[in-house]
């Protein structure tokens, strides 16, 4: 998408690309798959809680709820396919068939692609965490410049990839146990409880701790982000969770004139005059005709 | 309420209930003794014993109709009751022989061949040599896992379902014309189909002792069976009453026999036995498609770096893995909460523009 389509301007107030739609409904329907296997999930794990009856009961107690994971698990790994399949053609779309166009295609250069990936962990991302840190102990004033995706959204992609991957096979061992202990010995279905059991509890604890904080209860989003629904996020947001991005987009669309000061940083005389207010309806409604800026 | 205010407590109102017992005519006490619910209907029949626990003697007639012993009469277990009042009656001997008639043989009922199942199998208290085992004293009896069982009917019409079928009552009535024999001929057959205990009973009742710590190594059985069990899928799925869950009678005793009969594991007639252990896997109602393999299944897992190093550091690692990503994390959310109260507050600022 070309840096000035990225900006989309609604009731005055500027919103910035970062999903499309069908990132948002892999999204939805991974989140979705995860709530329900939670719900029916956990109770089994914490058998003697007070609350595992009851919530076990709403989904149909111990006849029921097994199929209902069964089916909640069966979707996410189909989803995982599909992301798999979705991240490889767009790799070969967007890189690979450019490659071979200019006669680049080779194997270092493909690598070189892949490690440049955006969602590719990198240097930046360990500097942005030392940024961070001393931002957050009060040494700088200076938060990290995120890029495109920040090294939370990073760990928030990878940590539920590896998630899947562990709790997904260890599911299916145990769902398949006669086919499994064919091939290999029976203790491998001991393995596969622990991992998903644990591998599983990590999950649900990193998510609802850590991403639901980041995404929905952090001062600067409460009481929900909206990106997940809209695909856009707001420019305060933009320019505290994203600078560099935002400062590369608002440069490209001929905005820097008007761009925002980093987060952190006290508004003084030659900083945009008019910084907008906290914005009270932050859902935006793309429904419509929405007007592009054309600077 | 203290030990001594409860006694008294109990005491006034066992003495009255006997002083009652007294008043009224002697003859029908003393014909009639087997009227035993003329003080044993009573809620509040209690005391406590010599041991000082504390003894209920109520038995409620409605729920003692719906057990198997229905017709058995209190005298025909409690054989030491002569007169009423009566004195500190004994244990009752479940071996002796009953006034029912059972009906294949018609001779006397009897559990007695329970005692020779028993001694024969794993809970025996003696050896094969006849002398005592070793910590004998800790070998169940009867009441260690027995109490007074409850019919459990089943409904075989369209589905199965709990309960009397009475479409099926109505086939017993064209030859049997006692509707008493008929219900009790009903249930004792349909609560023998399946079990009377469902899967998470049963371990609750063999974990008295097998998850007793110290039975447990005065026995090196190795593992607290009824809590792994409890930490198995089946343990869970028996937790929430499922009863199509293996419980430990399905798996310790060898197809056909009685419970009584279990074998040690050590034993190589028993199904627990490492060469006839792939037989409990696949029985018909569970795995059929289970290859030996899946035998190596460990139903009794314990997090225990002696006796199952693998297991504990798999476990220890995802530990790990869920406390050193989520402190990390948790500290610098902390840290962010922090942050956003005092925006501006830094010990280098950055140079202005």
């Amino acid at each position: 998408m070309k840096p000035q389509n990225m900006i989309k301007e609604k009731d005055g107030k500027r919103y910035f690309f970062r999903f499309t739609l069908n990132q948002r409904l892999q999204h939805i329907t991974m989140a979705s798959c995860v709530i329900v296997l939670i719900l029916t999930g956990m109770p089994l794990k914490f058998k003697q809680a007070f609350w595992a009856p009851y919530l076990y009961n709403l989904f149909g107690g111990i006849h029921v709820a097994p199929i209902v994971h069964k089916v909640a698990g069966t979707t996410l790994l189909l989803l995982f396919a599909y992301h798999l399949g979705y991240v490889f053609v767009t790799i070969f779309k967007n890189h690979i068939i450019p490659l071979r166009q200019k006669g680049q295609l080779t194997v270092g250069n493909l690598i070189k692609t892949l490690i440049n990936l955006p969602i590719m962990p990198n240097i930046k991302d360990l500097e942005d965490i030392r940024d961070l840190l001393k931002y957050l102990l009060f040494i700088s004033d200076k938060p990290p410049e995120g890029a495109q995706f920040t090294w939370k959204e990073k760990f928030d992609y990878w940590a539920p990839f590896w998630g899947i991957v562990i709790i997904g096979s260890s599911g299916l061992i145990m769902w398949n146990k006669e086919l499994i202990t064919r091939f290999l010995p029976g203790e491998v279905i001991n393995f596969a409880l622990i991992a998903h059991s644990d591998e599983a509890l990590l999950a649900m604890l990193f998510l609802f701790i850590w991403h639901f904080y980041n995404v929905h209860f952090s001062l600067s989003v409460f009481p929900m982000g909206t990106v997940f629904l809209t695909g856009y996020l707001s420019e305060e947001q933009m320019a505290e969770e994203h600078y560099q991005q935002y400062r590369e987009v608002m440069t490209a669309a001929g905005l820097q004139d008007q761009m925002l000061p980093p987060h952190g940083t006290r508004p003084q005389k030659g900083d945009r005059e008019a910084i907008p207010a906290p914005v009270e309806d932050s859902v935006p409604d793309f429904s419509g005709e929405a007007k592009v800026t054309d600077n | 309420m203290p030990l001594k205010q409860m006694l008294k407590f109990i005491g006034f109102r066992f003495a009255g209930l006997l002083l009652l017992t007294l008043l009224l005519p002697l003859n029908l006490g003393a014909a009639d003794i087997g009227n035993c619910l003329l003080c044993h209907k009573y809620p509040g029949l209690s005391r406590v014993d010599e041991n000082g626990n504390f003894r209920l003697f109520y038995v409620n007639e409605d729920i003692f109709h719906q057990s198997v012993h229905l017709k058995v009469k209190c005298e025909g277990c409690h054989t030491d009751v002569q007169k009423i009042p009566h004195d500190p009656v004994k244990k009752v001997d479940c071996f002796i022989q009953c006034h029912i008639i059972e009906p294949s043989s018609e001779q006397k009922f009897s559990h007695k061949d329970v005692q020779s199942f028993l001694e024969s199998s794993v809970h025996a208290k003696i050896d094969k040599n006849g002398s005592l085992k070793k910590f004998s004293e800790d070998m169940p009896t009867c009441l260690d896992c027995h109490d007074n069982p409850l019919y459990r009917p089943l409904s075989f019409f369209k589905t199965v379902r709990a309960g009397i079928s009475e479409t099926a009552t109505g086939r017993c009535r064209v030859c049997h014309k006692k509707d008493e024999f008929i219900y009790r001929f009903y249930n004792h057959v349909t609560t023998r189909l399946h079990k009377i205990r469902n899967p998470r009973n049963v371990a609750e009742v063999c974990a008295r002792c097998h998850d007793n710590p110290e039975i447990v190594q005065r026995h090196d059985l190795g593992t607290r069976a009824g809590y792994s069990y409890g930490e198995t899928f089946h343990g869970k799925a028996a937790y929430y009453l499922s009863e199509r869950v293996p419980d430990c009678l399905d798996c310790h005793v060898n197809q056909g026999q009685s419970v009584h009969q279990m074998l040690s594991a050590e034993n190589p007639n028993s199904i627990t036995h490492k060469n006839n252990k792939d037989l409990i896997c696949s029985n018909l109602d569970c795995h059929p498609k289970a290859t030996p393999g899946m035998a190596n299944y460990r139903v009794h897992p314990e997090f225990n770096l002696d006796k199952s190093p693998a297991k504990y550091y798999f476990t220890v690692f995802f530990l790990v893995l869920a406390g050193g990503t989520l402190l990390p994390l948790m500290g610098i959310m902390g840290l962010d909460l922090i942050r956003r109260l005092f925006p501006h507050a830094a010990l280098k600022r950055r140079k202005k523009r």
